[in-house]
């Protein structure tokens, strides 16, 4: 004999009937890979060249956490992280291309002004249980780190990006909330680049650099 | 709404349980029903012309709600559907054009934001390029305010089957603020909130009696958006109550 108080009882009676299946198979667990295209920005390119350096622990990330009572979920965020932030970075700087270390060889150092990476530092998520929490959340949290080409870190500031989905199926609303905290991250540094006060302040370098070599080469 | 019930009481159950459910039905019809109300309010004349798009938006900064995807779909759709049908933009399309500036993070909270977002270097040209001429803000949620009754079921070696009365109410509140891109101002908002109780009588088997109040929302909303963006005079106000 079952008992039920209010009016959401077919929902109810299906995830009672999961819930006991997932029981039955030992337990239910999530994998995910987080899959989408990422849009351009529609920013100005700053006039700079820029490296750009992906470490492994970034290009294959991969967030693990078991759940109790609920579930395991398995989240790869690795082709997700080098999609977004490879298309936000060649259209925010004039040039750019991928770099595999620092210091940066010699030869170089004369072809790029600066190395830019960027490190996924946190992500958490929550996945609701009961049916009053409507949204799917995703907070993730990247370390962005500017350097000079030969390894002096120019700036470092943090960027955090929150998303949230319907909740429907768990697979697709956790991806969804991913990508949505991804766009948000990219929004921010996309537009908050160059107001971070050391990188300001190197821009602004670069661009009196810029001046000055222009004007000797008028000169000679 | 409470003809649609009776329909749907009567498609679904056998003829002796029609019997007894259209008694317990007609106890319960007034619980089944669909409130509504829709307050729109248009301050200039502006309408669309040939050639120039809309494009809905949800609003998603709130830490509290979300306008439901479903429900932007459904707008959308629905004013683009029909003969006298509208030029919609498709709503991710326009937000992948115009990416970062219209993230919950960044999208303009009022025309002056607008305006400042619109000098900004190639976001003018770009939505221009997508002929969109007003932008709708939608915005508010679909909750279940209230819930009550019981139903109780049981299983033995002769059958199967339930009793009891469970009842639930959701109110759908959305408002729809249009701008006008080439004026930089706000044209007006619609206002719409729709209050339906569902119930699920049980005898033997449950009979669910849905409202539909978003659904409901998005219809009323459309007809008078469709109006908004239209007519310039003969703009009419919606219903009050039903």
């Amino acid at each position: 004999m079952e008992s039920m108080e209010t009016g959401n009882h077919l929902r109810l009676l299906r995830r009672c009937w999961v819930a006991l299946a997932c029981a039955a198979i030992s337990g239910c667990s999530t994998s995910l890979v987080v899959n989408a295209i990422f849009p351009q920005p529609l920013v100005d390119p700053l006039p700079v060249r820029v490296g750009i350096l992906f470490d492994e622990a970034l290009s294959t990330y991969a967030h693990e956490e078991k759940i109790p009572q609920q579930a395991s979920y398995s989240i790869q965020l690795g082709d997700a992280n080098v999609s977004m932030l490879s298309q936000l970075f060649d259209s925010m700087f004039a040039s750019t291309e991928p770099v595999v270390g620092l210091p940066l060889e010699m030869a170089d150092q004369g072809r790029l002004d600066a190395v830019i990476k960027p490190e996924l530092e946190r992500f958490e998520f929550d996945v609701p249980i009961q049916r009053t929490d409507n949204f799917v959340e995703v907070w993730m949290q990247y370390q962005m780190r500017l350097y000079e080409t030969d390894g002096q870190l120019i700036a470092e500031w943090p960027v955090t990006g929150y998303g949230k989905a319907e909740h429907g199926n768990r697979g697709a609303a956790l991806n969804r909330a991913a990508v949505v905290a991804m766009r948000e991250v990219g929004a921010e540094i996309s537009t908050e680049f160059s107001a971070q006060p050391a990188v300001e302040y190197w821009l602004e370098e670069k661009q009196n650099e810029s001046a000055l070599s222009s004007e000797a080469g008028r000169n000679n | 709404m409470s003809r649609h019930c009776l329909q749907r009481l009567a498609a679904t159950t056998s003829p002796r349980a029609q019997v007894l459910s259209a008694a317990i039905a007609l106890s319960i019809l007034a619980g089944c029903s669909v409130t509504s109300r829709m307050e729109p309010y248009k301050r200039t004349d502006a309408v669309i012309s040939d050639g120039e798009q809309v494009v809905v938006l949800a609003r998603k900064h709130h830490s509290t709600h979300e306008t439901e995807a479903a429900f932007v779909d459904c707008v959308a759709g629905a004013l683009a559907s029909g003969s006298d049908g509208l030029e919609v933009h498709d709503t991710v399309a326009f937000e992948d054009q115009l990416y970062p500036w219209f993230e919950p993070s960044r999208a303009p909270l009022s025309t002056d934001e607008l305006s400042e977002l619109l000098d900004k270097p190639d976001v003018f040209e770009r939505v221009q390029g997508t002929g969109v001429r007003f932008l709708v803000w939608l915005d508010g949620s679909t909750d279940r305010v209230a819930s009550g009754g019981g139903i109780t079921c049981a299983a033995g070696v002769g059958g199967a089957g339930c009793m009891g009365l469970a009842w639930w109410e959701d109110d759908a509140r959305y408002d729809a603020t249009v701008w006008d891109i080439q004026e930089l101002d706000s044209t007006g908002t619609i206002y719409a909130d729709v209050r339906g109780r569902s119930t699920l009588p049980a005898i033997v088997i449950p009979i669910p009696l849905i409202a539909r109040p978003r659904a409901a929302a998005c219809r009323g909303m459309t007809e008078q958006l469709r109006q908004f963006l239209t007519a310039p005079t003969s703009y009419l106000p919606g219903p009050e109550l039903q």
